[in-house]
């Protein structure tokens, strides 16, 4: 997770300077229009400041342990055990797009399809949430032996 | 993370290569299966095949605005249908085909095998994406069937010209709610995309041994995270602005245009980048396969796309220079500092292929027009990125031709040599080489002849988005070998078109690794199975593949 | 009405305007060219030596398409990489001095300009509000044909004098864009943009609106009639304060 971290941190410092560097301009040669910029520049700083932040949480938690991916001589067998959830076919995702696109037609169009989008969409909600309620035997792939 | 905690630390070596179990029953076919895959490499599949769909569509409008200025004062189309197509022209291409191509479409198929991963870290949501991306795509185009027409003020959509006042009707309505949906999945690819690089790496697959593809994926990434909420927000301004009677972009009420301006290239600027580094990635990817060598100065090549992100989110007023209320050295310094990290790229492919053997084929090829063309729009834009200058050229053909040459020229052509690239790993056959020299002849002579005229027609003064212009202004003669440029290169997209289908039956067989490849994706069969590797080789540098295959010409770690 | 014939020229493309603020555009483009064309140059030919040089002629013995050999595999080559991205560096620091002094020189605001002429651009037509009240008026209403020039709008000043223009959009962003100026600069609601032009050649010279403002945007055209001061004071003399000449109508 360092390089990661890093990568980020490296984002987030660059947008803080160059913030600071275009605040001064900005107030030095009077162009008070540009205060939006100023502040997307801000909220980029601490947008990338948080995900470093949190990166290097996770960092810190597992100290001592290093992930076999940032091992330059990890081998496959370091990787074995399981690796995560992956669903191979889902309808729900589906469905949840079609609840989020009718909301999108009734910001045209008005009120209907907001309403009809709403109940599919919580409805898809729903599904996906119980989908993913299965026993972890089943499901979890398993990585190299 | 709390799974990936659970591994093992210590475990003997039982054996270089290793297998992985895949999850036995039934999968789905056919309409089913389009519909309900959550496998990363259908969902790439899905968004290739509807991004180069609205490439086919935005190329048709195009043809339309070359046919309506071939000569003056000309009637092919009305006014009002004309502002129309160049604005769903930019619409569809920028937001449908050449962002969501490279870093969802390949982005997806990609970097899961590039890095040695099952699938990505959140298939559901990979696949909610797609059809985000896909109700966006149709929203903003079925404004064409409305009564009014689709949205007709520019792909930029400057307020207050974009306000209900002024632009009525759900055309505009609709390329908001499109172009937000498909903001929207672009933010759930990126989020998806960055977790996948950073939680799924294969063992030993470091950061600094990843693919410069991968690289500039996780950066378009963060280009892209910061960017499309910003753009998200606006749309939303300029919604409660037309519905709900805000006046954010109305200065008759204290509300202020140019706001608009700042927004929507804060966001504009990283998109340009999100629409290259992908591109820069395919190129760097295919000419080291082709050229039988490693990426010359691989961390410089990284250094690189990192600098080009970063100094890309302090470049947006740019487009603003002739606004007159921008600081415009500070974004002069900028925009003129992002010429060098592009410049090493270029020294770095041309390092690449230095004294190396260099596969002529059509990817390359394609490639190689990218290099050209895209020098060509790096050094014009190099003399638009001076205020001075674009006082002159700003919102005139030169401009036009610029972009084109980057992101058509340049993008473009790079996303046709990764079609070229990519397409037997996808389909398990080669496209054929004899249509792809030929698309690739037909499209590079017609591109040029198409745009090259339009620097001249800036240098005299045509501006961007007329309908039509008088024939006294020395404009007729351009204007009509560009839109027989546009005709040529049309023919020559079709030809790869024909290429795609006819070689998806008749194909000759790939084989899994047809290029001698050096990244992972070339270690899985062609096409990949479900959750994509059966095996994979010990990774212990950026060319796992060429180390396995070439055990006499390992690559030097840590050179 | 006879439109100047001498639209910008190409000069591969380092172009003459007809202000003094040309001067230093022109400077620009041949700085920029001395810089890019070489630069162009050296790396269109690297390519394509790299090309006819190393392509796999299909002679080799190693394995892979085309059985080319396999090249050596090199990678890095610190001095070169550090040269390639220092000279460039150096070559952006030059051209960003150039360009810093150049923009000072075109964006200067006299404090005492001969004339002060307001122009007011709206969907879609332009009025140019002159000292004493007398307005130039054109609108596309009265353009019935892009090939005539006959009724636009005529933005009438002397050369040789400093020119201070201020523009301002009644409704949506346009931007007054004269080519033979070398110069636009944008119209937008609720900012207040001021320029100064200095005419050096008198002519008649075709401008129109440089940013998309709806239907008839293509339409939205204008002449600048650049007049020696002499006779830009008789054409002034003669036009009564708070008068309105609208082109395409008889005069009132």
């Amino acid at each position: 997770m360092k390089v990661e971290s890093r990568t980020i941190l490296g984002a987030s410092l660059f947008l803080a300077a160059t913030g600071a560097v275009y605040w001064a301009l900005v107030y030095k040669h009077g162009h008070q229009t540009e205060a939006s910029g100023i502040a997307m520049l801000i909220f980029g700083f601490a947008a990338y400041g948080m995900l470093f932040g949190y990166l290097m949480l996770q960092y810190v938690r597992r100290q001592g342990h290093p992930r076999p991916e940032d091992s330059f001589d990890a081998t496959m067998a370091d990787g074995e055990g399981e690796i995560a959830y992956f669903p191979s076919a889902s309808i729900w995702p589906a469905g949840l797009a079609l609840g989020m696109i009718l909301g999108g037609v009734g910001a045209v169009w008005g009120l209907w399809y907001v309403i009809i989008g709403g109940i599919i969409f919580f409805g898809a909600v729903l599904g996906w949430v119980i989908e993913s309620d299965v026993p972890e035997d089943d499901q979890n792939l398993q990585a190299p032996h | 993370m709390t799974l990936l905690e659970e591994r093992p630390q210590e475990h003997p070596e039982p054996s270089e290569r290793a297998l992985m179990e895949i999850i036995p029953g039934p999968r789905p076919h056919g309409l089913v299966k389009y519909i309900t895959s959550t496998d990363h490499k259908q969902i790439g599949l899905n968004y290739l095949v509807t991004s180069f769909i609205g490439f086919l569509f935005a190329g048709l409008l195009a043809e339309g605005i070359r046919t309506q200025l071939i000569v003056p004062n000309n009637h092919f189309v009305t006014e009002n249908v004309y502002n129309q197509l160049f604005t769903m022209h930019g619409t569809i291409m920028l937001f449908v085909f050449l962002g969501p191509f490279a870093f969802a479409g390949l982005g997806n198929y990609l970097v899961p095998l590039m890095i040695g991963a099952p699938d990505m870290a959140f298939p559901r949501f990979n696949s909610l994406s797609y059809w985000l991306y896909l109700g966006g795509f149709l929203l903003m185009s079925a404004g064409f069937l409305t009564n009014n027409g689709a949205a007709n003020f520019g792909w930029f959509g400057y307020a207050p010209l974009t306000e209900a006042i002024h632009s009525p009707g759900p055309g505009a309505d609709l390329w908001i709610i499109g172009v937000g949906l498909t903001g929207l999945s672009g933010i759930f690819t990126a989020v998806n995309i960055i977790t996948t690089i950073f939680t799924l790496r294969a063992p030993g697959m470091v950061m600094f041994r990843m693919p410069i593809f991968v690289w500039n994926q996780m950066v378009t990434m963060f280009l892209l995270l910061l960017a499309f909420p910003v753009l998200t927000s606006a749309f939303a301004l300029l919604w409660i602005d037309r519905h709900l009677g805000g006046h954010f972009f109305d200065q008759n009420d204290g509300g202020q245009p140019i706001l608009w301006q700042n927004l929507f290239w804060f966001f504009g600027h990283p998109e340009v980048y999100i629409l290259a580094l992908p591109y820069f990635g395919i190129v760097t990817e295919v000419l080291a396969t082709m050229s039988k060598k490693p990426v010359f100065g691989y961390k410089g090549m990284i250094g690189a796309t990192l600098s080009i992100g970063a100094l890309s989110m302090g470049v947006w007023a740019h487009h603003m220079y002739t606004t007159g209320a921008v600081l415009l050295p500070f974004f002069a310094a900028m925009s003129l500092l992002i010429a060098v990290p592009t410049g090493i790229k270029f020294f770095n492919w041309i390092g690449t292929m230095w004294r190396g053997t260099i596969t002529l084929n059509t990817a390359v090829l394609f490639c190689l027009g990218f290099l050209v063309m895209f020098l060509f729009g790096g050094i014009t834009g190099v003399i638009l990125a001076q205020p001075v200058l674009d006082f002159q050229l700003h919102n005139t053909y030169f401009i036009v031709a610029h972009f084109h040459y980057v992101m058509f020229g340049g993008s473009a052509f790079a996303a046709f040599a990764g079609i070229y690239y990519w397409y037997p790993k996808m389909t398990g056959r080669l496209l054929s080489e004899k249509l792809g020299k030929l698309s690739f002849t037909v499209m590079f002579i017609g591109f040029n002849l198409c745009f090259f005229p339009q620097h001249d027609l800036g240098l005299r003064g045509m501006p961007r988005r007329i309908e039509t212009y008088s024939a006294h202004m020395g404009w007729n003669f351009l204007n009509m070998l560009s839109s027989i440029g546009a005709y040529i290169a049309g023919v020559g997209v079709l030809i790869t078109v024909c290429n795609l289908f006819v070689s998806y039956r008749k194909g000759e067989i790939a084989g899994d690794n047809p290029w001698d490849g050096q990244t992972l994706e070339w270690a899985c069969s062609s096409p990949p199975p479900d959750h994509n590797f059966e095996a994979l080789p010990p990774i212990r540098s950026e060319r796992p593949l060429w180390d396995a295959n070439h055990p006499d010409q390992l690559t030097k770690v840590g050179h | 009405m006879e439109l100047a014939t001498r639209l910008p020229g190409t000069d591969l493309g380092s172009p003459h305007g007809v202000t003094t603020q040309d001067k230093y555009v022109h400077e620009l483009w041949t700085v920029s060219y001395l810089f890019s064309v070489p630069i162009g140059l050296l790396v269109l030919g690297l390519i394509l030596w790299c090309v006819f040089r190393y392509r796999d002629k299909g002679d080799g013995s190693g394995g892979g398409p085309g059985g080319g050999r396999t090249p050596a595999q090199f990678q890095y080559h610190i001095p070169l990489e550090a040269a390639y991205t220092i000279i460039p560096l150096v070559i952006v620091a030059i051209l960003f001095g150039f360009l810093y002094s150049a923009e000072n020189h075109v964006d200067s605001i006299s404090k005492t300009p001969a004339i002060k002429i307001t122009v007011e651009g709206f969907q879609w037509g332009w009025r140019f509000d002159y000292p004493n009240g007398h307005k130039q008026v054109g609108t596309v209403a009265n353009e019935l044909d892009i090939n005539s020039e006959q009724n636009l709008p005529v933005l009438v000043i002397p050369d040789n004098e400093t020119v201070q223009l201020h523009v301002v959009s009644l409704d949506v962003v346009h931007t007054f864009y004269v080519p033979e100026f070398l110069f636009q600069r944008d119209l937008i609601p609720g900012i207040d943009n001021t320029f100064d032009i200095n005419p050096t050649t008198p002519g008649i010279y075709p401008g129109q609106c440089n940013n998309i403002c709806g239907e008839y945007h293509a339409y939205m055209r204008f002449l600048v009639d650049v007049m020696p001061p002499s006779e830009f004071n008789t054409w002034y003399s003669q036009q009564a304060p708070n008068s309105i000449t609208t082109a395409g109508e008889p005069q009132s």
